[in-house]
């Protein structure tokens, strides 16, 4: 019995401390020197954030380079295979710029339409001051089953703050989350701790929360409100960090919601910089 | 006779480029679009395999440094990882110190073990001491089928130990 006790502490001292060969560090001094890392990071972010902002900046970088492969690949097929259907899709385009010539005058008288009944209800049209949005590049789309984010280009040295909203072609893709000197984190809107209030086509408010799967989930509805399929989904703009009135989605037939922008898509995005100058954050 | 050692050198450091490219580059293992609940950790089977057959190629200090690349990529607090991964490590080396041989069996139940005691870890301190909210389900199926495609990595892992690597006695 005492020589079997003997032999356990024997294995597990040894697997704790043995060291030698290969191995330059024990596991016990690694897993003190890991803790150490870990309660610096949640303990002393004024002290650590500096040095770690220069830290992801850079492992973001090595990770676009080292991600490169991935992107190019899968890319150069859709261009040759785009390359080869050119002719058709001229013709297609042809059509649709003729479709759209006759469309333009309707939308240009639309647009002023909007813009005056806008000024009536004195509310600020969410892309009115373009030069106050940052267009960013995606580093990093790396997907986990736990946490929906990327990796932009853009940092403070570009303006970026946490909190502020994260578009691309006008509708919501997430928030800033995380910033460093040049680069930043977005969490995107289906991560299960994204929450966003709303508003559906019919003037009802609800909470648009991220499931961790591709389609976030509308929490705190009023009582008995049934939703029905493909009611437009827009950030409600009552938190004061997105702007109302910016499209989100549209809710299907399993009661989940469509997002308009695939987040698992995304190359390019916009980051509002507009809210900055409202002194929310 | 320096072509094949640069060839060998090559070929034993082959899983531990493996981990550092999976922790630095966008390439995952989380499937669901293939499968809606198909995801799995495929760094922890590659530790915990190369540990118990063959822990000179894989130095602690690597893995360590790999856990800390995973953190600042995924977004997690730095050092939860490395902690996890730690865990892999010394539950192998106590079943390597432990075991004179072991069956596909035998590594398949003490993996489950590992993992039980770093995944554990792993979540506890993240749900205690940050603010990010985590589905059990998802951890679940993680689970699941990091431990049920286990057996086929062991044969996968093997086939490249017996085919490209040198023996360290060698």
């Amino acid at each position: 019995m005492s020589v079997s006790r003997d032999d356990f502490s024997i294995a597990f001292r040894s697997a704790l401390l043995q060291r030698g060969g290969a191995q330059k560090f024990s596991v016990l001094s690694l897993i003190f020197l890991a803790l150490v890392i870990f309660f610096l990071d949640i303990y002393g972010s004024k002290f650590t954030q500096p040095f770690k902002g220069v830290i992801n900046d850079v492992v973001y970088r090595v990770t676009y380079l080292a991600s490169a492969p991935t992107r190019i690949f899968p890319k150069a097929g859709e261009n040759i295979s785009s390359f080869m259907n050119v002719r058709e899709e001229n013709k297609k385009l042809k059509a649709e710029i003729e479709k759209y010539k006759s469309l333009e005058l309707n939308v240009e008288f639309l647009s002023d339409e909007n813009k005056n009944l806008q000024k009536i209800l004195e509310t600020e049209y969410f892309n009115k001051n373009l030069t106050n949005i940052v267009l960013a590049k995606v580093l990093v789309d790396k997907d986990s089953p736990f946490l929906k984010s990327i990796i932009i280009n853009k940092g403070t040295k570009n303006g970026v703050l946490k909190g502020m909203p994260v578009t691309k072609d006008n509708y919501l893709v997430g928030r800033v989350v995380e910033t460093n000197y040049l680069s930043s984190r977005v969490l995107l809107l289906n991560d299960l701790n994204s929450r966003i209030p709303v508003t559906l086509d019919q003037g009802a408010q609800a909470i648009l929360s991220g499931s961790g799967s591709k389609n976030p989930l509308l929490e705190y509805l009023p009582e008995d409100y049934d939703v029905v399929d493909s009611l437009n989904i827009f950030a409600s703009g009552k938190d004061g960090i997105f702007t109302a009135g910016t499209p989100i989605g549209k809710t299907n037939s399993s009661g989940t919601v469509d997002l308009f922008v695939d987040p698992n898509q995304l190359s390019f995005v916009t980051v509002n910089l507009n809210v900055q100058s409202r002194g929310n954050f | 006779m320096a072509k094949y050692s640069i060839i060998s050198k090559l070929s034993n450091g082959g899983p531990l480029l493996l981990l550092y490219y999976l922790c630095i580059s966008e390439v995952d293992t989380n499937l669901e679009e293939l499968f809606e609940i198909f995801t799995l950790n495929f760094q922890i089977i590659l530790i915990y395999f190369w540990v118990i057959k063959r822990p000179d190629i894989m130095a602690n200090g690597h893995i360590f440094l790999a856990g800390l690349i995973n953190d600042v990529v995924m977004g997690f607090p730095l050092g939860l990882s490395s902690l996890s991964y730690l865990i892999i490590i010394f539950v192998g080396t106590y079943v390597r110190n432990k075991s004179v041989n072991t069956t596909i069996a035998s590594d398949w139940f003490t993996f489950f073990m590992a993992m039980i005691f770093s995944n554990l870890l792993f979540f506890s301190l993240l749900n205690n001491f940050s603010d990010l909210a985590f589905s059990l389900t998802k951890i679940g199926y993680n689970m699941f089928f990091t431990l049920f495609m286990f057996p086929v990595f062991w044969l996968l892992f093997n086939i490249y130990q017996v085919t490209f690597m040198t023996n360290r006695d060698a």
